[in-house]
């Protein structure tokens, strides 16, 4: 039954992530509802950002629940604890496995980390998705997985091939699906990896001793409906001991520490004499009928205090860099709608789903871009690829709006920088070809030619541009594009319109027709003047030295 | 002197009716011969009913596709915009070859080309996946693999001796150009035979290391489509070849064996970038006139021009 909940969850979660999370994704459908239900993402994202995030509110739900019933999430809902789960038989069930020696001051890591994630919120800094478990497996998902995944069906598709060919079916002998590829894969792979490998030491390592989710639902455990209870059928055998995944089973076998029980019912499952069972109790007379008293969770004041002053250290190691005060000035373009580089960061939580999302791959994630405070956040590579003007994917999918949602029009204004030319690298400046990549890709008409030094050269109109990065994308020349998108003029904004904001600086994204009349004005044209050249039944002129004179092609 | 009185020299009279004979001698019905003698159609009216119109003016679809071919239709679907921006071919004007095809008895008719933008994207905001939604047998895809091209020889090229090209043009039987009208930035006008830089898989190569012109021309060389069908129902006359800019309504199909007539025509039916051009002015129209793939003077052609 466990098992069939935690293979539909896990399901659902994939579900989501892989057909849905794409540019396609329907306004009703929240993509991203694992993210936006977990109350320690929402809390510290709250908390570092000092701001109500809309979209955590969700996580009230998972909250109400675990208030009601008690610590069920990480026992049948969360992905990466059934991720745990179904690997565990590879590390080899069987296998007695060492445990911790001294396992009570383990038990309480999880606690501290947690204090440590929200005091280092507090501070301004969000590091919860180091080890919240929800963005740690989105990230395996998007950079591990979801490659993986692409690179599996093409193999397949190659192999079958020569088969569908024969056959004649041509929709599957050209099906390709383009291969997403990330920066920061191997790492966020390892740390998977690292995760699952734990549970050679003991079962369900990550969820006992390390998961500050898990930590923050047992602290909001203990009102719950259901509670272990044994009866005096129990002959002590001590198999539900050793069975329980997450160890918490006193050595006394009637006793249970609540806040680590996840409801998973193997105990009553083993129990030769069926003397465990999960009764729904009303709290009132609970603390009476109980099997065992309600071990409350011990964290001495100097833990408190430690891992407290922990997290404000860490915020205040890590945030004071040099990239902090200096935020927009570096080459590090964002995402279309993402909050000012301050809020941003502090809101961001780095599960990745904006990467997976987008269509054309250009977001990727930040290594050391922004500083140690800037890990796994989303960056532009404007090189490797563009900005689909047609899609508004990240921020959609965004689960705390650090990229906020934007409809098309909307994020057309979200300018995310400007296009600059570097003259001596362009073919036509500096080495008078004609190439015209730029002008053509551009889809905001952006890019001109006028006629300078006799030749028709490219110039960018700054305030046509919105960064979408087309022109560096595609740009010919090897090595570093000949035109680069740097954040200069970057629209970022916390609320209201881009359209205003664009409006208001004099911003167009929209070229108008008379684009090009301007292009043949400069370059000495009449324009308006509708009569057929003179000259027109003139054979092969020989190609003109000083191209200029009409648009080029044009004899 | 010498003229009847239909004004009609003695050498013309003798030319047409040897001509006919010759026809005749074919075993070809009197109703094809005029309809297939025609250089160009060009109909006005809605993108399908002109469509419809053009291809049977030009003898219909059987004169090009033979029961159980392989068509391969080449619109352009490059850019992720819908059909009034005119920067692709409008659907409707594909989706009426298609089922001309079809109907003609082809066995496979697939719609291909390597788009300039995200390939999903654009078959789906140029309207065309919708509107072979209805239309079973027919493959519209966007191919965006180098798997999927081969390199072949290209004996009369000028710029480049190789070219890799998609499989499926060279596997299959008939290729018919559906390219839309509009202009460009580095060739002036992009009709047909700049159209058919989407079935090449490196066309950055053209723009940075070839004289564009030149290659276009190159490409043509080798590239030969059985039939154009233009869409010039609207045509992008600046700020092409993605837009947005000025779109104008020739409300016209001009459809023709003969590419390089093709093209010439359509870029007298719009004025392009605010003036009026021939086809002899474009210079990669001309080039490829001057290589002997094509007429170019409209005087030279005959033309059908109707309503539908």
């Amino acid at each position: 039954m466990r098992t069939w909940i935690q293979a539909l969850s896990l399901a659902l979660f994939s579900l989501l992530f892989f057909f849905f999370a794409n540019y396609k994704l329907p306004e009703w459908l929240p993509a991203d509802i694992y993210l936006r239900l977990d109350p320690l993402l929402g809390l510290s994202a709250i908390l570092s950002a000092r701001e109500w995030i809309g979209r955590a509110l969700w996580s009230l739900l998972l909250i109400g629940a675990t208030l009601a019933v008690g610590r069920f999430f990480c026992g049948y809902v969360c992905p990466m604890g059934v991720a745990i789960d179904f690997l565990d038989p590879i590390l080899g069930r069987r296998k007695a496995r060492p445990g911790l020696k001294k396992e009570a001051p383990w038990r309480k890591a999880k606690f501290f980390l947690l204090i440590l994630f929200l005091s280092s919120s507090l501070a301004g800094l969000t590091l919860a998705y180091l080890m919240d478990p929800l963005p740690l497996l989105t990230r395996f998902y998007t950079f591990v997985l979801y490659p993986l995944l692409i690179t599996l069906i093409n193999l397949f598709l190659d192999l079958l091939r020569p088969l569908t060919q024969a056959l004649g079916w041509m929709g599957l002998s050209y099906q390709h699906y383009t291969q997403p590829v990330f920066y920061m894969t191997l790492i966020t792979f390892l740390i998977f990896s690292g995760i699952i490998a734990l549970n050679r030491i003991a079962p369900r390592f990550w969820c006992r001793y390390l998961c500050p989710l898990g930590a923050f639902l047992s602290l909001i455990s203990p009102l719950g409906l259901y509670k272990r209870r044994v009866s005096k059928e129990c002959n002590e055998c001590l198999k539900c001991v050793r069975t329980c995944p997450m160890g918490a089973i006193e050595e006394d076998p009637k006793k249970t520490r609540l806040p680590e029980c996840i409801q998973c019912r193997q105990c009553s499952k083993v129990c030769p004499k069926e003397a465990v069972s999960f009764p729904a109790l009303p709290s009132t007379i609970r603390s009476r009928q109980l099997g065992g008293e309600y071990s409350r969770v011990d964290l001495s004041r100097r833990g408190f205090l430690y891992s407290f002053t922990g997290g404000l250290t860490a915020a205040f190691l890590i945030d004071r860099t040099p990239f902090t005060p200096v935020q927009g000035k570096h080459q590090l373009v964002r995402p279309p709608g993402a909050l000012p580089e301050d809020e941003f960061l502090r809101t961001c939580i780095r599960c990745g789903e904006c990467m997976k999302s987008c269509v054309t791959n250009t977001l990727q994630p930040c290594f050391w871009e922004s500083g140690l405070s800037g890990l796994w956040t989303p960056q532009m590579d404007l090189r490797f690829a563009a900005c689909e003007q047609n899609c508004n994917i990240c921020g959609k999918v965004c689960p705390t709006q650090a990229i906020r949602s934007l409809p098309l029009d909307e994020k057309t204004h979200a300018k995310v920088g400007t296009a600059i030319l570097l003259k001596e690298r362009c073919l036509v400046w500096a080495q008078d070809k004609l190439c015209l990549i730029c002008d053509e890709i551009c889809p905001y008409n952006a890019i001109v030619f006028r006629t300078i030094d006799g030749y028709r050269r490219p110039v960018v109109i700054a305030s046509k541009c919105n960064g979408c990065g087309f022109c560096e994308a595609r740009c010919p020349v090897g090595g570093t594009s000949a035109i680069v998108v740097v954040p200069d003029g970057e629209i970022r904004l916390k609320e209201g319109s881009y359209i205003k904001e664009a409006k208001k600086l004099q911003l167009e994204f929209k070229a108008d027709p008379g684009d090009d009349k301007f292009v043949l004005e400069s370059s000495g044209f009449k324009v308006g003047e509708k009569e057929p050249p003179a000259k027109a039944e003139k054979p092969a002129a020989p190609p003109e030295k000083i191209p200029g004179k009409k648009p080029a092609g044009f004899l | 002197m010498g003229k009847d009185r239909n004004g009609m020299t003695r050498r013309d009279f003798l030319k047409t009716a040897s001509a006919g004979m010759a026809m005749g001698i074919a075993g070809r019905p009197d109703w094809l011969l005029a309809k297939e003698d025609y250089d160009l159609a060009v109909i006005s009216g809605d993108p399908a009913a002109a469509t419809k119109k053009a291809v049977e003016a030009l003898g219909g679809m059987p004169r090009f596709v033979k029961k159980g071919q392989r068509v391969v239709l080449k619109p352009n679907m490059s850019f992720a915009n819908p059909a009034d921006r005119a920067s692709t071919t409008h659907p409707a004007v594909v989706v009426t070859v298609a089922q001309a095809c079809l109907e003609a008895g082809a066995q496979r008719v697939m719609v291909l080309d390597y788009p300039l933008r995200k390939g999903e994207l654009c078959l789906e905001r140029s309207g065309m996946l919708d509107a072979f939604q209805a239309l079973k047998g027919v493959h519209v895809l966007a191919l965006e693999e180098r798997k999927f091209y081969r390199e072949i020889k290209v004996p009369q090229g000028k710029t480049f001796d190789r070219v890799e090209i998609m499989r499926e043009v060279l596997e299959s039987d008939v290729l018919i150009s559906i390219p839309q009208a509009k202009s460009h930035s580095a060739t002036g006008v992009s009709l047909g035979l700049k159209g058919l830089m989407g079935v090449i898989w490196d066309r950055y190569s053209f723009h940075s290391k070839y004289d564009i012109d030149q290659a276009i021309v190159d490409l043509a060389s080798v590239i030969k489509p059985q039939l154009t069908i233009l869409d010039a129902t609207r045509a992008l006359v600046s700020g092409g070849p993605g837009g947005p800019g000025e779109v104008v309504k020739p409300n016209l199909i001009i459809a023709g064996t003969d590419p390089v007539a093709v093209d010439s025509y359509a870029v007298s039916v719009a004025p392009w970038y605010g003036q009026n051009f021939k086809g002899r002015q474009v210079k990669h129209i001309l080039t490829a006139h001057q290589r002997g793939l094509g007429k170019i003077d409209l005087e030279q052609m005959k033309i059908l021009k109707e309503k539908a």
